[in-house]
């Protein structure tokens, strides 16, 4: 045997456009983690035609791919891809392992952490290598979202976290790069509890927000869907998508696809216009990769106004219409 | 569990051959004047399709044909080339593939199938038909890293 796979690993989630870009923007992330203790990034690449996909991680800076195709792993399932790729990573080893929070993600993670006796940093807004010890620090919201936590991973390995889509940036794809390609064997376990008997296929009007260059979000200052209501016509005029908070969701003003934040999408905007938000932390760990952002909001000590760059201090209800007037003028 | 190949992959073109992707690789050898090979060479991104050569024999050793980039040239066996929507074969006089090349387009690259039966100028099979692409019984090939070149 001869080169070894470097020892980040990250699980190449390409399902759909969004899982995808999540496992990119790792592999960048990954790419620095793996410079910062000397090694190289692995992506791991399971399902049947997985070909393209071994491809496109190596235009965006994989080191290597490791590749597993079979009619078998066509499906995600998770008790099939945990048994899979927690026997790897006992061979082979690897120091960091990341995935995408994405919802396979959010269900894979967990079960293979606990078959690795290893630690979890869920929904993770950051990651750095700590320059003295070399752990990974996982910066994750904690306690409701109230505190930043940074979690290391001192004693067992590896130091595993999921990462929310749109935290990180991706590396440019480069026709040019080449990776090495490692075919480990492949042990399918029939004994799974689940058995997929037809896949059906929710349609859904396409929201883009984490594509969207401007995003206007709002919370429960708005107080009503008449309020919430004004906010969609606002992304209309300046072409953005609509988030929301969670208490938004909750009061029915918006739908779940829409909610920003730990729980929700983080998004990289140029542009975020923040309408009756307090600005509590679980919220802003999904905006904090924005550009300019915005504050609209009555109590002058919120704390969304420490993050903003722009902030108006007045009630959602009298200052949407005024906004609203002028853009209308305008455009 | 160990690794049962490994290889390199472009970000833009590949080969599928023994069921695994490679830029680039090498059978038999190219520089010998009159034997066999089979060259898959590495193409580069500014290019969008294979890159084969080959020297190409049957069954009992005789030679049939020279394959340059794409093309065939030395043809004592009388094939034919026969170009194709994403590729292109090559058949022997009696009208059987010798070789067939499938190039399929990813949304940002490309994935080269290689398939046929090739034989040296002893007779020995060197690659025959495996699904989609080819499996080279025996020796593996030599991997390429970098674009072979002239020979």
């Amino acid at each position: 045997m001869g080169e070894q796979p470097g020892r980040v690993w990250v699980f190449g989630d390409y399902r759909n456009y969004f899982q995808n870009r999540v496992t990119l923007q790792l592999i960048g992330k990954a790419k620095e983690l793996a410079q910062e203790i000397g090694t190289g990034v692995t992506v791991l690449v399971v399902g049947e035609r997985v070909r393209q996909y071994a491809m496109e991680y190596v235009a965006h800076g994989a080191d290597a791919v490791m590749v597993a195709e079979h009619p078998d792993l066509s499906e995600y399932r998770v008790e099939t891809y945990t048994a899979l790729v927690a026997e790897w990573v006992e061979t082979y080893g690897p120091e960091i392992l990341l995935a995408g929070a994405t919802a396979f993600g959010r269900s894979f993670f967990p079960r293979l952490a606990k078959r690795l006796r290893t630690g979890l940093s869920a929904d993770c807004v950051d990651l750095h290598i700590d320059p003295e010890t070399k752990l990974l620090v996982q910066t994750t919201p904690a306690w409701g979202g109230e505190l930043l936590a940074e979690v290391i991973t001192p004693h067992h390995r590896p130091q595993m976290a999921t990462v929310h889509p749109g935290v990180f940036e991706e590396r440019p794809h480069d026709p040019e790069a080449t990776g090495g390609i490692f075919y480990p064997e492949v042990k399918i376990r029939k004994e799974e509890r689940i058995r997929v008997l037809r896949r059906r296929t929710r349609r859904s009007r396409k929201i883009r927000l984490e594509e969207a260059e401007v995003v206007v979000v709002g919370g429960r200052g708005l107080g009503s869907k008449a309020q919430f209501e004004m906010l969609e016509e606002l992304a209309e005029l300046l072409d953005g998508e609509v988030g929301a908070t969670r208490p938004a969701i909750r009061a029915g003003w918006t739908e779940e696809e829409r909610l920003l934040g730990q729980t929700g999408k983080s998004v990289r905007p140029k542009t975020l216009i923040s309408v009756g938000t307090s600005g509590a932390l679980q919220y802003t760990a999904g905006i904090l990769g924005a550009g300019t952002i915005i504050a609209i909001n009555r109590d002058p000590h919120a704390p969304i106004f420490k993050i903003s760059d722009l902030g108006v201090v007045g009630d959602a209800k009298s200052v949407l219409p005024i906004l609203l007037e002028e853009l209308r003028k305008r455009l | 569990m160990h690794f049962s190949e490994e290889s390199r992959i472009s970000a833009h073109h590949n080969y599928l051959v023994n069921g695994r992707m490679t830029q680039g690789f090498v059978l038999g050898e190219p520089d010998s004047g009159d034997r066999f090979f089979f060259l898959a060479d590495v193409v580069l991104p500014a290019e969008s399709t294979p890159r084969i050569s080959a020297r190409l024999y049957g069954p009992e050793g005789n030679l049939l044909c020279e394959v340059q980039w794409n093309r065939l040239g030395r043809n004592p066996g009388r094939c034919t080339y026969r170009s194709l929507e994403g590729g292109f074969r090559i058949l022997d006089e009696a009208g059987s593939v010798v070789l067939e090349v499938m190039t399929e387009k990813f949304p940002r690259g490309y994935l080269s199938g290689i398939s046929g039966r090739l034989f040296d100028e002893e007779g020995r099979l060197r690659l025959e038909p495996l699904g989609d692409n080819s499996r080279i019984p025996g020796e593996p090939p030599r991997f390429l890293t970098r674009p072979y070149g002239g020979f």
